[in-house]
């Protein structure tokens, strides 16, 4: 006759005592081999892709605020090359008196130099190109009258270009959104797929314990006792995983480079700390839960079944 | 019992043979009322009961009624269909046709809470022990008060107490796997009594074991007889039941072609 093994000794009673140390007994289920470990490791690795998953969704949206608040509150007035200063100065007293409109003030050429920096490389001559006088404006509310606007601005100063940027922003602000929702739908997909993970893992344990189940069925244990078992087991596995998972994925957006001259805009619109664990334990807790419905689900399904 | 037209019973209530619209003191009646009171009374009662496996009947029309606090062996040679019929008093099995009653309910299309209910008032020993592998002798035993929300900590001193009984306290921390079969068949005895049901099925109960470990095992279920439990063991150990005979009033049945027959002297 062969000596108990390591798993099963665990669960001998105590010296003192005829019975298990647990007021609630030994598991049901019985410990299990190395195998039964990739439930964790799965769980772990779904945490960690929701968590960056839905990181770069809050990054994303952040954006989309971001050029949608500057679509609605900034707007360029370019005038033609050589406008002369009395021109300038009429156009910018009508502009600060038309409705919509909260400021008005020409860039500098210092500031014209930043914006053509990136295309003419730093220190450019500028003074030999003909700029157009451009004027930043501030708007307020749902902003000024463009059609009135330009036809006073046609008769002040002939050739004046008003622009919203409306082009240009709307569709970048479009494309936020669409990552956006992207990754949302990721997120959803990732944790549909723990779902079935744990519904897999269930349903295995059950089958590969089916003599139990059937044994205790037999002296009288009802199917609920049964599932509560079985998704303790299951559930507490995907619940270390899900922890350990979603807590690396936090810490890997944490340990980030700092928002900085040479950070991207994207890591600045990162939650900072408090935000991070916050998301972390937000999937970690929507892991546990999705995964214990689905194995409560799964098993009294299976249970079913196996009458 | 009374001769009729002589019932000094002032109303039909106070006198059962009018009660029940029989006439008196007529053997026709008595047997009458005699069978129904054992269907109604019995812990087990099967009617007209047949079950089959693979499309060949093993039980066949099979009537049976077992009265609360006796004693019985069910015999036969080996696939005569005694593990079979325990499966059906057990619910385990559903029987093709006929009724299965368990203390006077009709079990046909029990729901599984019912039949938790049922399994719960009967304490059942398999042919193969069925304990817990990963679970020491104790915990085994003490399993069927967990599968009833009883805190394990408050009943420490019953499962003692029943380990002691069946002679397993050296051994109560143990595995299933290291026990003899014996052994095991203790723990099983054990473990179907410890919630004190009405009803004790053995299956086999002495089949892997040596004759004195035999004799002590049927001490064990003689004495819970004592203690008021109704006792149906299979076996096809005649030696066990001629034994018994010194011990315990038994009734034994013979299953043969499927049908019960009380079993005589030959035994």
């Amino acid at each position: 006759m062969s000596a108990p093994g390591p798993a099963a000794e665990a669960h001998r009673p105590a010296a003192g005592g005829i019975l298990a140390r647990r007021p609630e007994g030994p598991p049901i289920v019985p410990p299990s081999g190395w195998a039964a470990w990739l439930t964790t490791l799965t769980a772990a690795a779904m945490a960690f892709l929701a968590v960056l998953t839905l990181a770069a969704g809050l990054v994303a949206g952040s954006l989309a605020e971001e050029w949608r608040a500057d679509l609605a509150e900034v707007a360029t007035l370019r005038l033609p090359a050589g406008t002369d200063p009395a021109t300038l100065g009429a156009v910018l007293d009508q502009l600060r008196a038309t409705p919509g409109i909260a400021a008005a003030r020409t860039l500098d050429r210092a500031e014209q130099a930043a914006l053509l920096e990136p295309w003419l490389g730093r220190g450019a001559a500028l003074d030999d190109l003909p700029l157009p006088v451009l004027v930043d404006l501030r708007l307020t509310g749902a902003g000024p009258d463009v059609a009135t606007l330009e036809a006073n601005l046609a008769l002040a100063a002939p050739g004046a270009v008003y622009d919203d940027h409306a082009g240009v922003r709307a569709p970048l602000g479009r494309a936020a959104d669409e990552v956006r929702r992207l990754a949302l739908a990721g997120a959803l997909l990732v944790v549909l797929a723990a779902a079935g993970m744990v519904a897999l893992a269930a349903r295995a344990s059950l089958a590969a314990n089916a003599e139990i189940v059937r044994v205790i069925r037999l002296i009288g244990g009802e199917d609920a006792f049964i599932t509560r078992a079985f998704v303790g087991r299951v559930v507490r596995r995907t619940a270390l995983g899900a922890v350990v998972g979603a807590a690396l994925g936090a810490a890997a957006l944490a340990a980030l480079p700092a928002p900085g001259a040479q950070t991207a805009l994207a890591v600045a619109l990162l939650p900072g700390p408090g935000g991070l664990a916050a998301l972390a334990a937000g999937v970690a807790v929507g892991l546990v839960g999705v995964g214990w419905l689905a194995a409560r689900v799964t098993l009294r399904l299976t249970l079913s079944a196996m009458e | 019992m009374h001769a009729a037209g002589e019932c000094p019973a002032a109303h039909p209530c106070q006198c059962i043979w009018r009660y029940l619209n029989l006439s008196c003191q007529t053997s026709a009646n008595v047997q009458v009322l005699t069978s129904h009171l054992n269907r109604e009374l019995a812990v087990i009662a099967l009617e007209k009961v047949s079950f089959g496996y693979d499309g060949r009947a093993t039980l066949d029309g099979l009537d049976l009624a077992v009265p609360a606090g006796s004693f019985h062996f069910l015999t036969g040679p080996s696939g005569a269909g005694k593990t079979t019929l325990l499966r059906l008093i057990h619910l385990e099995h559903r029987p093709g046709a006929g009724v299965v009653r368990l203390f006077g309910e009709d079990t046909a299309g029990a729901e599984a809470a019912q039949r938790t209910r049922l399994r719960r008032r009967i304490g059942v020993v398999f042919q193969d022990f069925r304990l817990i592998d990963h679970m020491s002798v104790a915990d085994n035993i003490a399993l069927p008060l967990r599968l009833r929300g009883k805190v394990m900590t408050a009943h420490r001193d019953d499962v003692t107490e029943l380990v002691q009984w069946v002679g397993l306290t050296e051994r109560a921390g143990a595995l299933p796997r290291a026990l003899s079969a014996g052994e095991k068949q203790r723990a099983a005895i054990a473990r179907a009594v410890i919630t004190s049901p009405e009803l004790i099925l053995a299956d086999e109960p002495t089949g892997n074991i040596d004759a004195e470990m035999g004799m002590r095992i049927l001490r064990l279920l003689v004495e819970l007889n004592r203690l008021g439990k109704t006792v149906l063991v299979a076996t096809h150990d005649l030696g066990l039941i001629r034994a018994a005979r010194s011990l315990v009033q038994a009734r034994t049945l013979r299953l043969s072609e499927g049908r019960l027959v009380q079993a005589g002297s030959d035994l």
